[in-house]
């Protein structure tokens, strides 16, 4: 076995690290020692098989969503900070979890129209839609809100007429799954049934998949 | 390797954003996320083996980054210190992984739905039968480096996906030349032992 400052000799050769002259020193090893030399070979190309198939970059999915998500984030974070700070640490939240509740299915249902629209709810301080995207650029989105009404108008100008059959308006959201395998988004209402299973189509347009049908 | 400050166009037009970025520019910062995310989500991938957990991590970064902006001094390129954020965010997130007792032989992690050998595949043609060896050993690689301790994949991709220099690396990672070279010897071996049919067979 070999003792610790021979391992680092072996590697600081691999990664050219040693001075020219550690270097001529270990190359005269590897020619002395078979063993160490095979060895030194192996992990050689294994390095140069782990550089070649491990890229410095990849493609990040959705790339446009990647950026907005971060922007909301961003946004949202900022506007909580402010609610902070303005507002006395006892004061309670001009959100109700009625608000939230309100909020969520117009927010889930949005989401259906418009595919990877980006909207942002906060899980602690209230729930406002800070900030939506359409990744289709014929599709204009729109957030109106309206506290005294407690409600919040999502305007999607562009989109194709949807099917009279696809009662979206009145759906009650109560929760969302994606699968990430299959790239979909189930919505339940608070039974557990699904209400609807969204996805994209080979033009990577909103698709909705099925409508009322029994969970799984 | 990250790059040295100001040694090219590219960083110039860095520090530009940076210092843009800084002023509340959202704009300019989205600019720097466009231009290193694919690098930033390739580390964070690598490290985590997921797509989707290394797409979070990937925001998460940029996100503390923004948050961290102002105090950024430009004395470094601005990859570098993104790049230690992205690596703090990846190994926080791997440590708590391991406190909350997942292993590193997560099946979940080895089990990928992106063509692992496809991504580096140069695009000029290559012979089909060329190209499905390449990808299986693109496949095994992947399967390898996954089942490396945190620490010895963190050190394996600082160096031969980042070309790190040993003292970037203990900098990145906070440790001594010395436990970084041994935890390359050791994840080396490790991966020695993996890959050792497929370096038999292939001669």
């Amino acid at each position: 076995m070999k003792t610790p400052p021979e391992d680092h000799d072996l590697i600081r050769w691999l990664d050219d690290e040693m001075t020219a002259a550690e270097r001529t020193a270990f190359e005269a090893r590897l020619a002395a020692d078979p063993v160490l030399k095979a060895e030194a070979e192996e992990m050689r190309q294994i390095s140069l098989s782990v550089r070649s198939h491990l890229p410095k970059e990849m493609p990040v999915p959705h790339p446009d969503f990647f950026n907005s998500q971060i922007q909301v984030r961003i946004e949202q974070m900022e506007l909580e900070d402010r609610r902070a700070s303005a507002r006395p640490a006892a004061a309670g939240s001009i959100f109700s979890s009625l608000w939230m509740r309100l909020l969520a299915p117009v927010a889930a249902i949005a989401m259906v129209a418009v595919g990877w629209m980006t909207l942002r709810t906060s899980t602690a301080s209230g729930s406002v839609v800070v900030s939506v995207y359409a990744p289709d650029p014929k599709v204009q989105a729109t957030a109106v809100e309206n506290v005294d009404a407690q409600a919040t108008v999502l305007l999607l100008e562009g989109l194709e007429a949807m099917p009279a059959d696809q009662n979206v308006a009145g759906l009650t959201v109560h929760h969302a799954e994606t699968d990430s395998q299959l790239a979909t988004t189930t919505l339940y209402d608070g039974a557990g049934q699904v209400l609807l299973v969204m996805g994209k189509d080979a033009r990577n347009q909103p698709l909705i998949f099925s409508h009322g049908s029994p969970r799984g | 390797m990250p790059a040295s400050p100001a040694s090219d166009p590219d960083e110039v037009e860095d520090i530009e954003l940076v210092k843009r970025s800084q002023t509340g520019d959202m704009r300019a910062f989205d600019a720097l996320v466009t231009r290193y995310r694919g690098r930033v989500y390739a580390m964070t991938y690598h490290l985590v083996q997921n797509e989707t957990e290394a797409w979070d991590l990937a925001q998460e970064a940029f996100i503390k980054a923004w948050r961290a902006i102002g105090s950024f001094k430009l004395d470094a390129s601005f990859y570098t210190w993104l790049y230690r954020i992205s690596h703090n965010v990846t190994y926080d997130w791997l440590r708590k992984r391991r406190i909350q007792g997942d292993g590193e032989f997560d099946d979940e992690r080895t089990d990928h739905r992106v063509a692992a050998g496809a991504e580096a595949v140069p695009t000029a043609f290559v012979a089909p039968d060329v190209a499905m060896k390449r990808a299986e050993l693109g496949q095994r690689i992947h399967e390898a480096i996954a089942q490396l301790s945190p620490d010895h994949r963190q050190a394996i991709v600082l160096r031969e996906v980042e070309g790190m220099s040993y003292d970037e690396i203990a900098a990145v990672m906070g440790t001594s030349i010395g436990t970084v070279m041994s935890r390359l010897f050791y994840a080396r071996k490790k991966l020695q032992e993996l890959l050792k049919d497929t370096y038999e067979n292939a001669t």
